[in-house]
């Protein structure tokens, strides 16, 4: 696309699409399958490890339903947002998309974007007793449903068994332990920590795990509302002041905004760091036949909580992800039916195997014996946390998670200080709050 | 085509003529005349006008693209951007984005054209076009991805060879320094256009007549002194011409910031056109990225006005 093109796309975008009218839910989820017709749908599959998951669904449902037709999007972290943004903006969403929740999924609730499904996966309908309680709870709104969880994310500290050993360090249980294993991994010759920052959501995932330790869980929450957020708490300096040391004696420095998350996660697999902050979901991707670091040599731990802090040791950052409807489908039931299909106990298998390895939030959607051990043992983690901290980019208001952004990656690069990030961040929130 | 009654007799009948001249009025005639052109209007009306005014109301307003919510709140879009200290940043990247391009698009190509054209042999010629032309045909996303790999820290080609060279002192995380960021891109975005604009003045100098060089040559001028009072003065037109569209092309730059920093770090890369992105589709500001849309047409506009008023100026010296 020119130059020329691409500003007029963003004009035309940002002016004769904008004043969209918000259409009402056009059909009742509850209501009999019509198998005919074309259903699009959005995914945040669009790695190529991903991308075959779908597509396999959406040719298995053609081929039992031959007049119906599946038209997928699929999307990566990184473009999904700003293609759902358009795509809502133009009132093009496609009939069955993907969501995070907190706030991220809440702007479609609030929008009356998202078809209500509490009569389908509401508490004690069939459906809804197929996934673990707490993922079809974290796509409630005003009491009501409004999203199908897929599988459950949270974050881990993944590792190479062999450095570890070549260092002599064990998994350390404290994070001045952890600290003092990255000394003894870099006098051993080897990268501690493989950190890429240049996408800034990669450090707020230290910085969120590490302020649930610090800030306690009550506080946090009313932060994560502007109108209630004050930012004050003393935990939030000390958890900035946690992630300085971290990225000072683990990783390559402020040079870390330069690497992008993809080459860090790379250079675990080669063999070439000790660790990577890593997604339940990335842990296929990190271990594989074909990489140096194999499934067997990789191991995990919750990034370990600060000796004495605040907040709440045994929480973990993570968040179970999903799909919702849109409530403008034209055909609500069959769209429900996809997701029915998608999330059978057969298909979850498939998805929380190798090589997807996205564990399923569907109860019993994971066999142990075809899914990776370390996938199976960081379910049970997920399981004993005792709460989970939904990630800072989606749970805050835009305004307020675009001021984390920059200026957390500001302080990761070294030209932010503790006092920047929190003065950004506090006048995001009352920007909004007014 | 039958006559209607409102044609009207324009006088007398010539001489000798058994039917008289017909002719519609001044007025009709020119609407009639309008049929010709009126699909284009209507296009270039819808596409081009409609959305640049349409524009400027959405940049009145503040809207929600969930909820559907407009709410018009005057100029206070344009008071937000004046304060705005990230279109201050956006806009000085914007101008040594115009400035760098200049120097090396404009200046530098027609240096490197003016020396490719002296070469004697034709083959040797078109070899030279075509190796400065090959990074203008591939994509700006794989361009963004090659030098993203040259300018990784530590690892990546720039920092070895600044550290084979004796320089280690000066390698860094060229894209996640907010010193160096936007300059790292300036240079990819160099990279990839010099060829093109290359091109351009080869067209530009070889339409020179010859006999100019002869005379130029005959009157004891050497290759600098000719390069400087033939092929200047002569392609003057072209350099104007391309000072101008650089200068355009620097302020909707996109695709080149959005591949290889996304504005980072700590938005120290953004230019108007990324940042209008964010605020319109991370951060649902929809008016206020219109606002910033319309400092950007007010800028490009301001560019296409002096093209408009150099090309007339040229011809009435002309």
């Amino acid at each position: 696309m020119t130059r020329k093109t691409t500003i007029a796309a963003l004009l035309a975008a940002g002016t004769a699409l904008a004043p969209a009218m918000v259409p009402a839910q056009a059909a009742d989820p509850a209501a009999e399958v019509d198998y005919s017709g074309t259903l699009t749908i959005l995914t945040k599959f669009g790695m190529q490890r991903l991308q075959p998951y779908f597509t396999d669904l959406a040719a298995q449902y053609e081929e039992m339903h031959p007049d119906v037709s599946i038209e997928l999007i699929q999307e990566d972290d990184d473009s999904i947002k700003g293609k759902t943004s358009t795509l809502v903006a133009s009132n093009s969403i496609p009939d069955i998309f993907f969501s995070w929740t907190g706030t991220w999924g809440g702007n479609f609730v609030r929008g009356n974007r998202a078809a209500d499904l509490t009569a389908v996966i509401g508490p004690d309908t069939d459906w809804g007793r197929t996934f673990a309680p707490a993922a079809v709870d974290a796509f409630v709104y005003n009491g009501r449903n409004y999203g199908i969880p897929l599988y459950l994310d949270a974050k881990f500290m993944g590792y190479s068994k062999p450095i570890f050993d070549a260092a002599g360090v064990g998994v350390p249980a404290t994070f001045g332990e952890l600290l003092s294993a990255c000394d003894a991994i870099k006098a051993a010759g080897y990268l501690p920590v493989s950190f890429g920052n240049k996408e800034p959501w990669a450090g707020l995932h230290y910085l969120g795990q590490l302020l649930a330790y610090n800030v306690p869980r009550d506080v946090l929450e009313a932060d994560f509302d502007p109108a209630t957020a004050t930012y004050d708490d003393p935990g939030y300096a000390a958890a900035l002041e946690q992630f300085a040391a971290f990225e000072d004696r683990c990783t390559i420095g402020p040079d870390v905004n330069g690497v992008s998350y993809q080459t860090a996660i790379q250079q675990l697999s080669d063999g070439k760091s000790a660790m990577y902050y890593q997604e339940i979901i990335e842990f296929d991707s990190a271990a594989r036949p074909d990489t140096a670091l194999t499934a067997d040599q990789f191991g995990f731990f919750a990034l370990p909580a600060p000796a004495d802090a605040a907040g709440d040791p045994m929480a973990l950052e993570g968040a179970p992800e999903g799909y919702m409807i849109s409530s403008a489908s034209d055909n609500i039931p069959l769209a429900i039916d996809f997701m029915k299909f998608a999330t059978s106990p057969g298909h979850a298998r498939t998805l929380s195997a190798p090589p997807y390895g996205q564990p399923s939030a569907v109860v019993g959607g994971g066999d142990p014996e075809t899914m990776n051990p370390s996938v199976v043992a960081g379910l049970d983690d997920i399981a004993e946390a005792s709460y989970l901290v939904p990630w800072l980019d989606t749970v805050n208001h835009p305004r307020v998670a675009a001021a984390w952004l920059s200026e957390f990656q500001g302080f990761a690069g070294g030209t932010s200080s503790a006092e920047d990030v929190m003065e950004a961040v506090r006048k995001a929130a009352a920007s909004v709050a007014n | 085509m039958a006559r209607s009654s409102s044609l009207q007799f324009d006088g007398a009948a010539p001489a000798g003529s058994a039917v008289p001249e017909l002719r519609l009025p001044r007025l009709a005639e020119q609407l009639l005349s309008w049929r010709w052109v009126a699909l284009a209007v209507l296009i270039v009306g819808w596409f081009v006008y409609y959305p640049i005014i349409d524009n400027f109301r959405v940049s009145t307003t503040t809207q929600d693209i969930f909820t559907g919510e407009v709410q018009h709140v005057g100029l206070e879009n344009y008071a937000r951007l004046a304060g705005d200290p990230v279109v201050l940043t956006a806009l000085f990247n914007n101008l040594a984005y115009a400035v760098l391009s200049i120097v090396f698009q404009v200046f530098g190509a027609f240096v490197l054209a003016s020396i490719i054209e002296d070469i004697a042999s034709h083959r040797m010629r078109n070899l030279w076009r075509a190796i400065y032309f090959i990074p203008s045909a591939i994509s700006t996303t794989v361009t963004g991805l090659l030098f993203y790999f040259i300018y990784q820290p530590d690892i990546g080609i720039l920092d070895g060879l600044l550290t084979a060279a004796g320089l280690g002192g000066w390698s860094r995380a060229w894209l996640g320094d907010q010193s160096t960021a936007i300059y790292a891109v300036i240079a990819m975005s160099q990279w990839q256009g010099f060829g093109y604009s290359t091109l351009l003045f080869t067209i530009a100098i070889q339409k020179i007549p010859r006999d100019l060089y002869d005379a130029a040559r005959m009157d004891g001028a050497g290759p600098l002194r000719q390069l400087w009072s033939v092929t200047l003065p002569m392609t003057r037109e072209m350099t104007g011409m391309m000072i101008i569209v650089t200068i355009t092309g620097a302020f909707q730059v996109f695709n080149e910031v959005m591949v290889m920093t996304s504005g980072g770090p700590n938005n120290s890369s953004q230019v108007l056109g990324t940042w209008l992105y964010q605020m319109g589709f991370s951060q649902n500001e929809m008016g206020y990225a219109a606002a910033i849309g319309s400092l950007i047409f007010a800028v490009t506009m301001a560019c296409g006005l002096a093209q408009l008023w150099h090309t007339r100026r040229r011809r009435v010296a002309a």
